[in-house]
Protein backbone atom coordinates (compact mmCIF):
# COMPACT_ATOMS: atom_id res chain seq x y z
CA UNK A 1 0.00 0.00 0.00
CA UNK A 2 1.52 3.54 -0.87
CA UNK A 3 2.32 5.38 2.11
CA UNK A 4 -0.40 8.47 3.07
CA UNK A 5 0.70 11.71 3.23
CA UNK A 6 -0.85 15.01 4.53
CA UNK A 7 -2.70 15.20 1.66
CA UNK A 8 -4.68 12.75 1.96
CA UNK A 9 -6.19 13.63 4.74
CA UNK A 10 -8.55 16.51 3.51
CA UNK A 11 -10.72 18.33 5.96
CA UNK A 12 -14.76 17.08 6.27
CA UNK A 13 -13.31 13.32 5.27
CA UNK A 14 -15.01 10.64 7.00
CA UNK A 15 -13.95 7.22 6.64
CA UNK A 16 -14.86 4.37 8.96
CA UNK A 17 -12.54 1.36 9.48
CA UNK A 18 -12.36 -1.43 11.89
CA UNK A 19 -14.09 -4.77 13.53
CA UNK A 20 -13.50 -5.64 16.99
CA UNK A 21 -15.20 -7.88 18.85
CA UNK A 22 -14.53 -7.53 22.70
CA UNK A 23 -14.60 -10.61 25.02
CA UNK A 24 -15.03 -10.50 28.97
CA UNK A 25 -11.84 -12.35 28.85
CA UNK A 26 -9.76 -9.44 27.63
CA UNK A 27 -11.74 -6.66 29.80
CA UNK A 28 -10.28 -8.81 32.89
CA UNK A 29 -7.13 -9.21 31.35
CA UNK A 30 -7.05 -5.02 30.83
CA UNK A 31 -7.83 -4.68 34.15
CA UNK A 32 -6.16 -6.97 36.51
CA UNK A 33 -2.83 -5.43 34.53
CA UNK A 34 -3.98 -1.76 34.71
CA UNK A 35 -7.40 -1.01 35.59
CA UNK A 36 -8.53 -3.63 38.56
CA UNK A 37 -11.81 -2.35 39.59
CA UNK A 38 -14.37 -4.74 40.40
CA UNK A 39 -16.86 -3.47 37.51
CA UNK A 40 -13.82 -4.32 35.20
CA UNK A 41 -12.85 -7.33 37.11
CA UNK A 42 -15.77 -9.48 37.63
CA UNK A 43 -19.49 -10.21 36.61
CA UNK A 44 -20.98 -10.39 40.01
CA UNK A 45 -19.39 -7.85 41.62
CA UNK A 46 -19.91 -5.69 38.65
CA UNK A 47 -24.07 -6.20 38.70
CA UNK A 48 -23.67 -5.01 42.28
CA UNK A 49 -21.98 -1.84 40.87
CA UNK A 50 -22.92 1.59 38.83
CA UNK A 51 -22.06 -0.27 35.86
CA UNK A 52 -24.67 -3.16 36.52
CA UNK A 53 -22.75 -5.51 34.78
CA UNK A 54 -19.46 -5.99 33.20
CA UNK A 55 -17.85 -3.16 31.58
CA UNK A 56 -13.93 -2.64 29.60
CA UNK A 57 -12.25 0.22 31.48
CA UNK A 58 -11.99 3.13 29.30
CA UNK A 59 -8.27 3.28 29.09
CA UNK A 60 -8.86 -0.39 27.39
CA UNK A 61 -11.81 1.22 25.21
CA UNK A 62 -8.79 4.10 23.90
CA UNK A 63 -6.43 1.42 23.16
CA UNK A 64 -8.85 -0.89 21.34
CA UNK A 65 -9.34 2.31 19.44
CA UNK A 66 -5.60 2.92 18.78
CA UNK A 67 -5.00 -0.54 17.67
CA UNK A 68 -7.82 0.09 14.86
CA UNK A 69 -6.18 3.73 13.91
CA UNK A 70 -2.99 1.44 13.42
CA UNK A 71 -3.81 -1.25 11.44
CA UNK A 72 -6.69 1.10 9.61
CA UNK A 73 -3.73 4.42 8.94
CA UNK A 74 -1.47 4.83 11.03
CA UNK A 75 1.00 1.93 10.14
CA UNK A 76 0.69 3.56 6.64
CA UNK A 77 0.72 6.75 7.01
CA UNK A 78 3.60 9.13 7.02
CA UNK A 79 2.64 9.58 10.72
CA UNK A 80 4.94 11.52 13.43
CA UNK A 81 3.16 11.30 16.04
CA UNK A 82 0.34 13.07 18.39
CA UNK A 83 1.09 15.60 21.13
CA UNK A 84 -1.84 14.81 22.58
CA UNK A 85 -5.64 14.79 22.75
CA UNK A 86 -7.86 17.47 23.99
CA UNK A 87 -10.58 15.72 24.94
CA UNK A 88 -11.85 12.01 25.87
CA UNK A 89 -15.08 11.14 26.18
CA UNK A 90 -16.39 7.84 27.98
CA UNK A 91 -20.36 8.23 26.69
CA UNK A 92 -21.21 4.27 26.87
CA UNK A 93 -20.17 1.04 28.75
CA UNK A 94 -18.42 -1.13 26.84
CA UNK A 95 -19.97 -4.83 27.21
CA UNK A 96 -18.64 -8.31 26.52
CA UNK A 97 -19.54 -9.41 22.88
CA UNK A 98 -19.87 -5.39 21.73
CA UNK A 99 -18.44 -5.78 18.30
CA UNK A 100 -16.24 -2.19 18.11
CA UNK A 101 -15.43 0.28 14.85
CA UNK A 102 -14.12 3.74 14.17
CA UNK A 103 -15.34 6.44 12.32
CA UNK A 104 -12.78 9.36 12.03
CA UNK A 105 -13.95 12.72 10.77
CA UNK A 106 -11.14 15.12 9.76
CA UNK A 107 -12.26 18.56 11.36
CA UNK A 108 -9.46 20.65 9.62
CA UNK A 109 -5.85 19.85 7.72
CA UNK A 110 -3.02 22.79 7.87
CA UNK A 111 0.39 23.29 7.61
CA UNK A 112 2.75 23.72 10.53
CA UNK A 113 4.00 27.18 11.04
CA UNK A 114 6.98 25.94 12.33
CA UNK A 115 8.14 22.68 10.58
CA UNK A 116 6.43 23.38 6.82
CA UNK A 117 7.15 20.07 5.88
CA UNK A 118 4.47 18.72 8.76
CA UNK A 119 0.75 18.99 8.21
CA UNK A 120 -1.27 19.23 11.26
CA UNK A 121 -5.11 16.93 10.87
CA UNK A 122 -7.18 18.02 13.50
CA UNK A 123 -9.59 14.81 14.13
CA UNK A 124 -12.43 13.65 15.90
CA UNK A 125 -12.52 9.65 16.30
CA UNK A 126 -15.69 7.98 17.31
CA UNK A 127 -15.94 4.25 19.14
CA UNK A 128 -19.11 2.62 17.63
CA UNK A 129 -20.35 -0.74 18.82
CA UNK A 130 -22.92 -2.47 16.67
CA UNK A 131 -25.96 -0.82 17.08
CA UNK A 132 -24.05 2.72 15.73
CA UNK A 133 -24.16 3.77 18.94
CA UNK A 134 -20.86 6.34 20.27
CA UNK A 135 -19.38 4.58 23.18
CA UNK A 136 -16.36 6.72 23.33
CA UNK A 137 -15.16 10.34 21.54
CA UNK A 138 -11.67 11.43 21.01
CA UNK A 139 -10.31 14.62 19.72
CA UNK A 140 -7.00 15.70 19.07
CA UNK A 141 -3.92 16.58 16.08
CA UNK A 142 -2.25 14.06 14.37
CA UNK A 143 1.11 15.31 12.59
CA UNK A 144 1.42 13.82 9.45
CA UNK A 145 4.58 14.70 6.79
CA UNK A 146 3.54 16.25 3.60
CA UNK A 147 4.01 14.99 0.31
CA UNK A 148 8.22 16.39 -0.45
CA UNK A 149 6.14 18.41 -3.94
CA UNK A 150 2.94 19.16 -2.19
CA UNK A 151 1.09 17.54 -4.81
CA UNK A 152 -1.75 14.92 -4.24
CA UNK A 153 -2.05 11.63 -5.81
CA UNK A 154 -6.03 11.03 -5.29
CA UNK B 1 -4.20 11.68 51.96
CA UNK B 2 -7.06 12.56 49.82
CA UNK B 3 -10.56 10.82 50.98
CA UNK B 4 -12.52 8.81 48.91
CA UNK B 5 -16.24 10.42 49.08
CA UNK B 6 -16.83 13.64 47.03
CA UNK B 7 -16.81 15.84 49.91
CA UNK B 8 -13.36 14.66 51.04
CA UNK B 9 -12.04 16.65 48.34
CA UNK B 10 -11.03 20.51 48.36
CA UNK B 11 -9.23 21.97 45.29
CA UNK B 12 -5.55 22.26 45.82
CA UNK B 13 -5.41 19.26 47.29
CA UNK B 14 -2.35 16.90 45.60
CA UNK B 15 -1.39 13.30 46.40
CA UNK B 16 1.67 11.09 45.30
CA UNK B 17 0.42 7.73 43.27
CA UNK B 18 3.81 6.45 43.42
CA UNK B 19 6.04 5.21 40.29
CA UNK B 20 6.31 2.46 37.96
CA UNK B 21 9.51 1.18 36.00
CA UNK B 22 8.85 0.83 32.94
CA UNK B 23 10.38 -2.43 31.03
CA UNK B 24 11.34 -3.18 27.81
CA UNK B 25 9.32 -6.32 28.17
CA UNK B 26 6.39 -4.43 28.73
CA UNK B 27 6.56 -1.72 26.53
CA UNK B 28 7.09 -4.14 23.81
CA UNK B 29 3.61 -6.14 25.14
CA UNK B 30 1.58 -3.40 25.25
CA UNK B 31 2.93 -2.08 21.48
CA UNK B 32 2.33 -5.60 19.53
CA UNK B 33 -1.64 -5.83 21.87
CA UNK B 34 -2.61 -1.93 21.07
CA UNK B 35 -0.08 0.34 19.32
CA UNK B 36 2.19 -1.58 16.96
CA UNK B 37 3.96 1.76 15.98
CA UNK B 38 7.80 0.70 14.72
CA UNK B 39 9.38 3.03 17.72
CA UNK B 40 7.34 1.24 20.30
CA UNK B 41 8.56 -2.17 18.73
CA UNK B 42 11.60 -1.99 17.07
CA UNK B 43 15.31 -0.65 18.35
CA UNK B 44 16.66 -0.20 14.67
CA UNK B 45 13.34 1.45 13.27
CA UNK B 46 12.77 3.39 16.64
CA UNK B 47 16.33 4.83 16.13
CA UNK B 48 15.94 6.09 12.93
CA UNK B 49 12.03 7.79 14.25
CA UNK B 50 11.34 11.34 15.00
CA UNK B 51 11.94 9.76 18.91
CA UNK B 52 15.20 8.46 18.43
CA UNK B 53 15.20 5.40 20.11
CA UNK B 54 12.10 2.90 21.22
CA UNK B 55 9.79 4.59 23.84
CA UNK B 56 6.26 3.17 25.57
CA UNK B 57 2.98 3.83 23.49
CA UNK B 58 1.07 6.88 25.25
CA UNK B 59 -1.37 4.98 26.17
CA UNK B 60 0.64 2.55 28.09
CA UNK B 61 1.42 5.44 30.10
CA UNK B 62 -1.79 6.59 30.86
CA UNK B 63 -2.74 3.35 31.62
CA UNK B 64 -0.23 2.50 34.17
CA UNK B 65 -1.32 6.32 35.58
CA UNK B 66 -4.56 4.54 36.26
CA UNK B 67 -3.44 1.02 37.87
CA UNK B 68 -1.46 3.47 40.58
CA UNK B 69 -4.48 5.53 40.78
CA UNK B 70 -6.68 2.54 42.02
CA UNK B 71 -3.91 0.63 43.66
CA UNK B 72 -4.12 3.69 46.15
CA UNK B 73 -7.82 4.10 46.27
CA UNK B 74 -8.37 0.03 47.03
CA UNK B 75 -5.53 0.65 49.88
CA UNK B 76 -7.82 3.66 51.64
CA UNK B 77 -10.75 0.89 51.10
CA UNK B 78 -9.55 -1.75 52.99
CA UNK B 79 -8.31 0.79 55.68
CA UNK B 80 -11.86 1.91 55.74
CA UNK B 81 -13.32 -1.42 56.08
CA UNK B 82 -10.65 -2.47 58.71
CA UNK B 83 -12.43 0.45 60.68
CA UNK B 84 -15.79 -0.83 60.47
CA UNK B 85 -17.02 2.21 57.80
CA UNK B 86 -18.20 0.89 54.68
CA UNK B 87 -16.70 2.72 51.57
CA UNK B 88 -18.50 4.67 49.15
CA UNK B 89 -19.49 2.92 45.94
CA UNK B 90 -17.17 3.22 43.26
CA UNK B 91 -17.71 5.94 40.44
CA UNK B 92 -16.78 5.91 36.92
CA UNK B 93 -14.67 7.89 34.83
CA UNK B 94 -16.55 10.48 32.62
CA UNK B 95 -13.42 11.27 30.23
CA UNK B 96 -10.32 13.29 30.34
CA UNK B 97 -9.36 17.07 29.25
CA UNK B 98 -5.90 18.12 27.46
CA UNK B 99 -3.66 14.93 27.71
CA UNK B 100 -0.29 15.77 26.13
CA UNK B 101 2.65 13.28 25.95
CA UNK B 102 5.52 15.62 26.81
CA UNK B 103 8.43 13.65 26.80
CA UNK B 104 8.97 9.66 25.40
CA UNK B 105 9.48 7.13 28.46
CA UNK B 106 12.09 4.62 27.41
CA UNK B 107 12.64 1.40 28.67
CA UNK B 108 14.11 1.48 32.22
CA UNK B 109 12.45 4.39 33.05
CA UNK B 110 10.99 4.93 36.14
CA UNK B 111 7.71 7.45 36.27
CA UNK B 112 6.64 8.96 39.34
CA UNK B 113 3.25 10.12 39.09
CA UNK B 114 1.04 13.29 41.43
CA UNK B 115 -2.36 14.00 40.94
CA UNK B 116 -4.07 17.86 42.15
CA UNK B 117 -7.45 18.35 42.79
CA UNK B 118 -8.43 21.20 39.75
CA UNK B 119 -12.23 20.94 39.98
CA UNK B 120 -15.45 19.67 41.56
CA UNK B 121 -18.91 20.54 40.42
CA UNK B 122 -21.99 18.55 41.46
CA UNK B 123 -24.64 17.16 39.09
CA UNK B 124 -28.01 16.27 38.25
CA UNK B 125 -27.77 13.32 40.33
CA UNK B 126 -27.65 14.05 43.96
CA UNK B 127 -25.34 11.12 44.81
CA UNK B 128 -22.87 11.84 42.48
CA UNK B 129 -20.56 14.44 41.82
CA UNK B 130 -17.96 15.27 39.16
CA UNK B 131 -14.26 15.43 39.86
CA UNK B 132 -11.48 17.02 38.11
CA UNK B 133 -8.18 15.70 39.12
CA UNK B 134 -4.72 16.58 36.93
CA UNK B 135 -2.88 13.61 36.66
CA UNK B 136 1.05 13.93 36.01
CA UNK B 137 3.95 11.97 34.98
CA UNK B 138 7.61 13.16 35.82
CA UNK B 139 10.81 11.05 35.01
CA UNK B 140 13.62 9.77 36.76
CA UNK B 141 15.36 13.29 35.69
CA UNK B 142 12.29 15.12 36.69
CA UNK B 143 11.05 15.58 33.43
CA UNK B 144 7.31 15.46 32.53
CA UNK B 145 6.54 13.04 30.32
CA UNK B 146 2.62 13.20 30.39
CA UNK B 147 -0.42 15.27 31.84
CA UNK B 148 -3.75 15.04 31.75
CA UNK B 149 -7.16 16.06 33.44
CA UNK B 150 -9.29 12.81 35.00
CA UNK B 151 -12.68 13.54 35.53
CA UNK B 152 -14.25 11.06 37.65
CA UNK B 153 -17.70 10.35 39.12
CA UNK B 154 -16.93 10.28 42.99
CA UNK B 155 -20.34 9.07 45.37
CA UNK B 156 -21.28 11.93 48.01
CA UNK B 157 -21.53 10.91 51.60
CA UNK B 158 -24.76 10.26 52.85
CA UNK B 159 -26.31 13.37 54.99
Amino acid sequence: MDLLYFEDFPADEVVEYGDRTVTAEEIVEFAREFDPQPFHLDEAAARESVAAGLIASGWHSAALMMRMNCDGFFLHAASQGSPGIEQIDWLRPVRPGDRLSVRRTTLSARTSRSRPEIGVVEARFELLNQNREVVMRLQGPLFIRRRANGETQR
Amino acid sequence: MIGLWYEDHEIGQTASLGAHRFTREAILEFARKFDPQPFHLDEEAAAKSIFGGLCASGWHTVSVSMRLLVDGRHAQRKALAKDGETPPPLGLGRGVRDLRWSAPVRPGDVIAFSLRVESLRETRRPDWGLIGMRIVGVNQDGREVCAYMLMGMAARRPA
